[in-house]
């Protein structure tokens, strides 16, 4: 009687699992830093609509991706924020080649509405704040593993702002994580990517001022395909590079690396 | 509403759950019932995973069933795909973090019982083996049942872990917790509401119901 | 099939003892508390190891630490019943039997229940039991397993005294069915020599005397570790009428003595505990006196104890009582062995739990 009733239930069980086991179809893995929240998002429906294909999403700071890949984490393809963790995984033969320049990222400093913080190119409304004593917290991407994040702190040392700034700062795991902290309210502001503050539902929360270029290292955003890239992720790495999708990455405010 | 990620999340909670079911029984009867050198260093070890930050033990996993691994290597020999950032590796993440859950509670349910019982159904011919099921397990069920909601509740809420060694790939390591972090970071807050919501919704639903059943039962035994 | 003890302990409570039950035998072993008594039923139990000893009952050995055998107690065939009844209380009364044997036996089970006097309780849980009920069935279910030996181990502390009086009766009745050996532990000495055919005093784990009732109650030694207020001796009487003034006649060996009314038939074969302390002696038959029992008897042995007290064994024909006086009255007496004397017992003095039906021999 109890010998009936076990494997009733070991047959209904497996007859749940199998669904999951079989859902395995070949629908890659991207893996994307988080500046490319939006832009890939709608990339990747073009992709689908134009070739039926599908692929999936991971996004998360460039140095926590490279991180999983050198763990075995199966992405087929990586766009990067920063070239050189890029060049780094290939030097450990983790990648299949070098890979291609797909933009130029850029920062911008945001403010949420009724922030006391002003948002300036030249971050003097940042200044100002730190010399009356009223600036509350600032968010950037964490330095250690995020390139938006050490580009942050360079333009921050560049406006000789950093030591003043520093105890104030908090620190988002990604970029897109900075953003929720600068515009959440619970922070005056951050630094940001452009690509974040151009999307509509980021923009309508707050103003912002794109910071010059030469105050920071350029972010030479690279991808590659990863050595599992099927032929689907392959179609998607040649689409990244067509018209199509570099007009979506206009949009964002990636300057596209003079291409073919 | 990230259907495949709830199905995920409530998937990883079962297999937890039926991994685990076994081990508490044994674990916690041994506990409960033998007294031996070492058996304190053993409830520490047990209880572990309750006040180590998840980091902590992700990072730890991560070294030892990651790619680098002995384990992460036999793994990818036999199954040809990584230990780390599969479904499996969640299961086994799960498993070692909730076994707090798992043995203490179940542990304090056979300690319940009182020793003259225990010693009764010795007299009464009963080997250890049937004395589990004739007298241990109906007496010491409510601990059991308190064990399993909450590693339940526990693993369909489990982020840290999750996020250090599953990496996020949908339908296989990106559970409703994940995917309600993504949205957020996606700044589609109406989303992640819609999941938050629904994940409280179920996990309460869960201990409402094991708890109004275990009443149930409780009153034809007592 | 024998039951065979020896059982050697350093510690926490010690234990020198080594004794024999037959077959049908009911064994008490008494003594103060601490005394080991429970301990030593433990280790024949196998819920304790003692250092060194060996427990065998008929051809199977459940302990040799000389041969490294210690069964653990479900492979040992005995029965069990617990001073706190130990119930499955998830269980009825006819489920804890049943869990008891070896192959379920509905029928069995239903006859044990029948035999302790619970017809119709058989679907009720403990806690819908009476303590008295409980541990009723607490005995049936050791006697569900058919066992080699019985153990008792305080078994009626936890019920009140008229409860206890109903329980000790049901089991001299059952003695007929227990062809097993029996060791009960207690505390209450009037329990003791009811029930018991041999007695055992222990103190501080060791044996002080062993014995039958009547040899262990005369015994110097043991009544030190027992206490002198129990020496007792069991008369055998046979009820010949129930009087209208609410007594009862009965005949004894040597004569006919008066009981406050005893609830049996005419004819009820009864022993009688009879306090050596209660006993007034006389060398003429008294007259005007308001005592009813007045027996004659031989003076059988004068033992004179440590107090101002000499204990007297005198012979009723073929029964024995014993007498506690002072030594100055059994020197103005000038009591010897071989002397005729006179043996007063107020009707009044003697106990209604000291009255039970004799126990046939299994």
């Amino acid at each position: 009687m109890l010998n009936r009733r076990l494997v009733l239930t070991l047959a209904f069980v497996g007859a749940f699992a199998l669904p999951r086991l079989a859902a395995a179809e070949d629908v890659p893995v991207i893996a994307a830093a988080s500046d490319l929240q939006f832009a890939l998002t709608e990339i990747a429906a073009a992709f689908q609509a134009d070739t039926g294909q599908r692929v999936d999403l991971t996004l998360g700071s460039t140095g926590t991706i490279a991180t999983q890949i050198r763990q075995g984490a199966p992405f087929q393809m990586f766009l990067a924020a920063d070239e050189a963790f890029i060049a780094t995984l290939h030097a450990e033969g983790l990648t299949r080649d070098e890979g291609v320049l797909y933009a130029e990222g850029r920062l911008v400093i945001m403010v949420p509405h009724g922030s006391a913080l002003q948002a300036d190119a030249a971050l003097s409304g940042l200044a100002a704040q730190l010399d009356a004593g009223t600036l509350g917290k600032f968010a950037i991407a964490n330095p250690d593993h995020a390139p938006y994040g050490q580009r942050a702190e360079e333009a921050l040392r560049h406006a000789g702002l950093w030591d003043r700034v520093q105890p104030h700062l908090v620190l988002g795991e990604n970029v897109s994580q900075a953003a929720q902290f600068a515009l959440s309210g619970n922070a005056d502001g951050g630094i940001i990517a452009w690509s974040l503050a151009l999307a509509p539902e980021v923009a309508a929360q707050g103003d912002f001022a794109l910071i010059p270029n030469d105050w920071h290292n350029s972010l030479m955003q690279r991808m590659v395909l990863l050595p599992t890239a099927g032929p689907v992720a392959e179609a998607f790495y040649d689409f990244m590079q067509s018209p199509e999708a570099r007009e979506v990455m206009v949009k964002y405010g990636f300057v596209l690396p003079e291409g073919p | 509403m990230d259907w495949t990620a709830l199905t995920l999340s409530l998937w990883l909670a079962f297999w937890t759950v039926a991994i685990l079911l076994p081990v508490s029984v044994l674990a916690g009867r041994g506990l409960a019932y033998t007294n031996f050198r070492g058996k304190g260093l053993v409830e520490a070890a047990v209880m572990l995973p309750l006040v180590l930050p998840p980091t902590v033990l992700g990072y730890y996993l991560l070294v030892g069933f990651g790619a680098n691994s002995h384990l992460g290597g036999l793994w990818q020999g036999i199954f040809g795909h990584p230990l780390a950032f599969s479904f499996e590796g969640l299961v086994l993440a799960s498993v070692l973090f909730n076994l707090p859950f798992a043995i203490q509670p179940a542990q304090r349910g056979f300690e319940a019982i009182p020793v003259a019982l225990r010693e009764a159904a010795a007299c009464c011919g009963l080997s250890p083996w049937r004395a589990l099921w004739k007298v241990d397990l109906p007496l010491a069920w409510p601990g059991l049942l308190t064990a399993m909601v909450l590693t339940f509740a526990h693993t369909l809420g489990e982020f840290g872990i999750v996020l250090m060694v599953g990496g996020s790939i949908p339908n296989e390591t990106k559970t409703i917790a994940i995917a309600i972090y993504d949205r957020v970071q996606a700044f589609d807050t109406d989303a992640a509401g819609v999941m938050a919501a629904t994940l409280v919704a179920i996990s309460f639903v869960t201990i409402a119901a094991t708890y109004w059943l275990s009443a149930r039962l409780g009153k034809r035994l007592t | 099939m024998t039951l065979s003890v020896a059982l050697r302990s350093h510690g926490p409570i010690p234990l020198d003892l080594s004794f024999r039950v037959a077959p049908g035998e009911l064994l008490a072993l008494v003594g103060p508390s601490g005394a080991g008594k429970t301990t030593a039923l433990r280790a024949i139990a196998g819920l304790m190891t003692p250092n060194v000893g060996r427990v065998t009952a008929g051809d199977a050995i459940w302990l040799d630490t000389s041969a490294s055998v210690n069964l653990p107690p479900h492979r040992r065939h005995l029965g069990v019943v617990f001073q706190s009844y130990a119930l499955f209380p998830h269980l009825t009364a006819l489920g804890n039997v049943l869990t008891a044997m070896p192959i379920p036996d509905q029928m069995e089970a239903q006859r044990l229940l029948d035999l302790v006097n619970l017809q119709g309780l058989a679907n009720r849980r403990p806690a819908d039991l009476s303590g008295g009920q409980q541990q009723r069935v607490a005995l049936a279910r050791a006697l569900a397993r058919r066992p080699k030996a019985l153990l008792l181990d305080e078994p009626f502390s936890a019920v009140d005294r008229a409860t206890r009086d109903g329980l000790q009766a049901e089991i001299i009745a059952l003695r007929a069915h227990l062809n097993m050996p029996v060791v009960l532990v207690t505390h209450d000495l009037n329990e003791a020599q009811m029930l018991a055919d041999r007695m055992l005093v222990i103190d501080g784990g060791r044996m002080i005397r062993e014995g039958t009732t009547a040899e262990v109650m005369a015994d110097a030694a043991a009544l030190r570790t027992l206490g002198v207020r129990e020496v007792a001796a069991l008369l055998p009487a046979v009820i010949v009428a129930h009087e209208d003034d609410g007594l009862t006649r009965l005949d004894t060996a040597t004569g006919p003595i008066f009981l406050p009314r005893i609830d049996a038939r005419i004819g009820t074969r009864l022993r009688v505990r009879i306090m050596a302390h209660e006993v007034i002696l006389s060398r003429d038959r008294p007259v005007g006196l308001s005592a009813q029992n007045i027996l004659p008897a031989t003076v059988r042995a004068v033992v004179p104890g440590d107090g101002p007290a000499v204990t007297l064994r005198l012979a009723l024909g073929p029964d024995d009582i014993l007498a506690r006086i002072t030594r100055r009255a059994a020197a103005d007496l000038a009591l010897v062995p071989g002397d005729t004397v006179h043996v007063i017992l107020k009707t009044m003095s003697v106990a209604r739990d000291h009255i039970a039906r004799q126990t046939d021999p299994a």
